[in-house]
């Protein structure tokens, strides 16, 4: 639930910096989501939304389930998550238990200048929970993410942290170009995916890298 | 193989496009469904070798598809043509502009050949907005077996990083 008073998105997402799961995949939405986390953690493993927004969280569904061994983290907006709520639920019928989603409650459409939400005081883990995400709870301080980050504890489904943020309309400027097709490939290379050899090389499918 | 018994394997199509799929090493599918595309995800779901997903929405299901793709896993859309005209803009600021290869087998309602009142309008448009949007598409040839159309077009999305539809009619998706 939006308080007042509350941490910024850096102070959650230096948090997350630092306690980071081994080889965990992060996707961020558009915005400040991506810009500022590839100032603060620039990494090939993160894939980067430049707009389509409400999209991060399916995506990363959809990363989750072909990625099972390893652990996927979105950071997804309620404005986004308001966009594509049926999302919610189908994270919880699939239920990846590799799958954080750590979503940003402002109570504004950041990304777009700070409009208001249609509705700011949703208990949005409430709603995570009601969708079939069994592990859902708000998170109102940045210690509290540290703790939940570094739970050794294997879970058995989804979790969905719902972080208490000040909404943050200053665009940060990322210190790399956030290139889509350039962002995919290194991503792809990074997690070594299978690329398409083309027919003309005498491929027409999939090889390991 | 026969060529009689592979005639016999391509007069049921949708066990077709199912056993292509699996040929060409999709390893997930992912759908709304409708009328015509209900058991053909049950007979999915019975696959060990293939994930199906079942999402709310088709703009949602684009997205888990570019996910599951970004994984390294081949990844084909199963929903019907009006899924398709709702899913607009996370096809050119997702699909495209990330240039995902997805196969997208669409069920082509509203045609002459199924003049449902409620489907004439979206097929009416369908077509129209799959060029005005820059989807590349074609109309699956019935007097051809479905297997290979299948095949081209997941080869086209691939050779081209870019989603591909196949619009389908009744005999080639109904079970």
């Amino acid at each position: 639930m939006v308080k007042a008073s509350r941490p910024t998105r850096a102070d959650y997402y230096k948090v997350l910096a630092d306690s980071l799961p081994p080889q965990a995949l992060v996707v961020t939405s558009l915005g400040n989501a991506s810009y500022l986390w590839a100032a603060l953690h620039h990494a090939p493993e993160n894939f980067y939304f430049e707009d389509a927004m409400g999209l991060a969280l399916p995506l990363a569904l959809g990363l989750a389930v072909a990625q099972p061994k390893r652990p996927v983290i979105v950071v997804e907006g309620d404005g986004a998550l308001l966009m594509h709520m049926g999302a919610l639920v189908t994270v919880g019928a699939a239920n990846p238990a590799n799958l954080t989603v750590l979503l940003i409650q402002n109570g504004v459409h950041a990304a777009s200048g700070g409009q208001a939400l249609t509705n700011a005081r949703l208990d949005l883990a409430q709603l995570a929970r009601a969708s079939g995400i069994a592990h859902a709870e708000n998170i109102a301080r940045p210690d509290a993410l540290a703790d939940k980050m570094r739970a050794s504890t294997a879970r058995d489904g989804a979790e969905c942290l719902v972080l208490a943020t000040e909404p943050d309309l200053d665009v940060v400027k990322p210190p790399i170009a956030l290139d889509p097709v350039v962002t995919k490939h290194r991503f792809m290379t990074a997690i070594g995916a299978p690329r398409y050899v083309p027919i003309l090389f005498g491929g027409g499918k999939l090889d390991q890298i | 193989m026969t060529r009689l018994r592979a005639e016999q394997r391509d007069a049921h199509r949708p066990s077709e496009i199912l056993h292509t799929l699996k040929r060409l090493g999709f390893g997930a599918v992912v759908s709304v469904p409708d009328g015509w595309l209900g058991e053909m995800l049950v007979r999915i779901e019975q696959e060990p070798s293939m994930r199906l997903v079942r999402a709310t929405h088709e703009e949602e299901a684009l997205a888990i598809a570019c996910g599951i793709r970004l994984g390294g896993v081949r990844t084909a859309l199963l929903v019907q043509n009006a899924g398709v005209l709702s899913m607009g803009a996370g096809m050119v600021s997702l699909a495209q502009r990330y240039q995902f290869p997805l196969l997208m087998l669409v069920s082509y309602r509203g045609t002459p050949e199924d003049p449902v009142f409620y489907h004439v309008p979206k097929g009416r448009v369908t077509e129209p907005v799959f060029r005005g949007i820059g989807l590349s598409h074609t109309c699956a040839d019935r007097h051809r077996p479905i297997g290979p159309q299948v095949e081209q077009a997941a080869t086209f999305a691939e050779e081209a990083s870019s989603p591909f539809a196949l619009l389908l009619s009744r005999e080639d998706v109904q079970w």
